[in-house]
This record gives C-alpha cells, sequence and structure tokens, in this order.
C-alpha cells in the first residue's frame, strides 16, 4: 500500500450534490460491496454575536495536508475491510447550506465502512492542516474552531 | 542562518511570509522564543510549527533554508 500515490482530496469550490450521487452510482459495478457511509459536511448559517455567518473560506498547508491524509488513508485500510474509501475536501470560499466535505466508505458488510467513515471524519478534523474562516454577512470575519 | 517563514489561518494576518536572519537560534523551541518575542500577538495563541512540511513534535535542530510553517488549531471540515 506504502506505494500508491498521493491523492489530492482538494477541490476549489463546493460540492456538488450531482457529483456526489455521481460517485455513488459508480459503484453499482462493485458488487462485493454490501454498505457505504457517506458523511456530508454543509456550511452551517451560525449566529454569533448577533452576525450570521454567510460562508467559509479555507485554506490548507495543502502539501502537508495531503501526506497526513495519505497516512491515515493507510491506517484506517490496515484496521477496517474496506472496498473503497473516497475523501473530498473544499477549499475557499464555500457559502451557508453548500457542502465543504464528502467522505465516502464502502465494504461487503455495514459496520466496517460506518465505523471508517467517523473514524476518518474526526482525524480530517483533528489532523489536517486546514483553516476555515467564517464570513458574516457585514464583511467582518473570525476563525473558525473546531469542536 | 537564514530560514523562510509561513503561517496560516489568524497567524496570517499577523505574520506575512517572510525570510528571516537567525543568529544564536538553533533549534525550534529557541525559535518560539525568537518569535514570540518578534511577534507578541504569537505569545497568546496556541499554535504548531512545521519544519520542511513535517509537524514537529519535540524540538528540532534548524538549517539553513529550512520552511518553517507557524500554524493554529486545525479547523477543516
Amino acid at each position: 500500500m506504502s506505494d500508491k500515490k498521493i491523492k489530492n482530496i482538494f477541490s476549489k469550490g463546493a460540492i456538488s450534490p450531482l457529483f456526489i450521487a455521481d460517485s455513488i452510482s459508480k459503484h453499482s459495478s462493485k458488487t462485493n460491496i454490501g454498505g457505504h457511509s457517506i458523511f456530508m459536511g454543509q456550511v452551517r448559517k451560525d449566529e454569533i454575536d448577533g452576525k450570521l455567518v454567510a460562508a467559509i473560506e479555507y485554506t490548507a498547508y495543502e502539501e502537508l495536508a495531503l501526506n497526513k491524509m495519505h497516512e491515515i488513508r493507510e491506517e484506517i485500510f490496515n484496521k477496517y475491510p474496506l472496498s473503497c474509501m473516497h475523501i473530498h475536501h473544499s477549499l475557499g470560499t464555500i457559502k451557508a447550506g453548500e457542502l465543504c466535505l464528502f467522505v465516502f466508505t464502502s465494504s461487503a458488510h455495514r459496520k466496517p465502512a460506518i465505523d471508517a467513515c467517523t473514524e476518518v471524519v474526526e482525524r480530517i478534523k483533528a489532523e489536517l492542516p486546514i483553516w476555515g474562516k467564517e464570513i458574516f454577512e457585514n464583511d467582518t470575519h473570525q476563525w473558525k474552531e473546531n469542536i | 542562518m537564514e530560514i523562510e517563514v509561513i503561517s496560516f489561518g489568524k497567524i496570517a494576518e499577523f505574520i506575512p511570509q517572510q525570510k528571516i536572519s537567525l543568529s544564536n537560534v538553533s533549534n525550534t523551541d529557541e525559535l518560539k522564543v525568537y518569535l514570540e518575542k518578534d511577534f507578541p500577538a504569537l505569545a497568546g495563541i496556541k499554535y504548531k510549527l512545521a519544519l520542511n512540511k513535517n509537524i514537529v513534535q519535540s524540538t528540532l535542530n534548524l538549517n539553513n533554508n529550512d520552511v518553517i510553517a507557524i500554524m493554529p488549531p486545525f479547523s477543516g471540515g
């Protein structure tokens, strides 16, 4: 596995629901799969001190993030019997209501897909050097903090 | 020696990308002290360093032309 090439998880702009639908439909030929698990992160219109979040602008230390994601991917594949795993994270400005993260895991039976999906989402949030700037409707901003 | 400093997130708002000439600084722990003195705003916040694209867990020696990244807590997803 370690000779596998490093995959890019980043793309500019929001993740389209059509892209997600297409990604699901591509798996219909993989008939050894019995369960998929999907997590989608959506930009929330939080209210902070009376101001509403209009969008989040994401930046990353891309090279470091992709190396780290590669490590996480290998660890997850060693830990769970997955058929496949796909990860997409947005960069740039994503408006409230749009999707910014898509994690998609598949396995023969449901449990590994569900557990791997949860673990990957948690690790992305904790370990990847990505930053979200919450832009308010009045053009001021604050830096997002993960809970 | 000369190192390059890059920063991210809220830290990029007060530490722009720059080259820094260092004397009497030989490792990342000493660099932190130097940076916090030069950029007092850094002293009050949580951050991690990366040396040549590797996150610094415990202090590492610095060499000429190293790239240091200053990173606030991550907030992806």
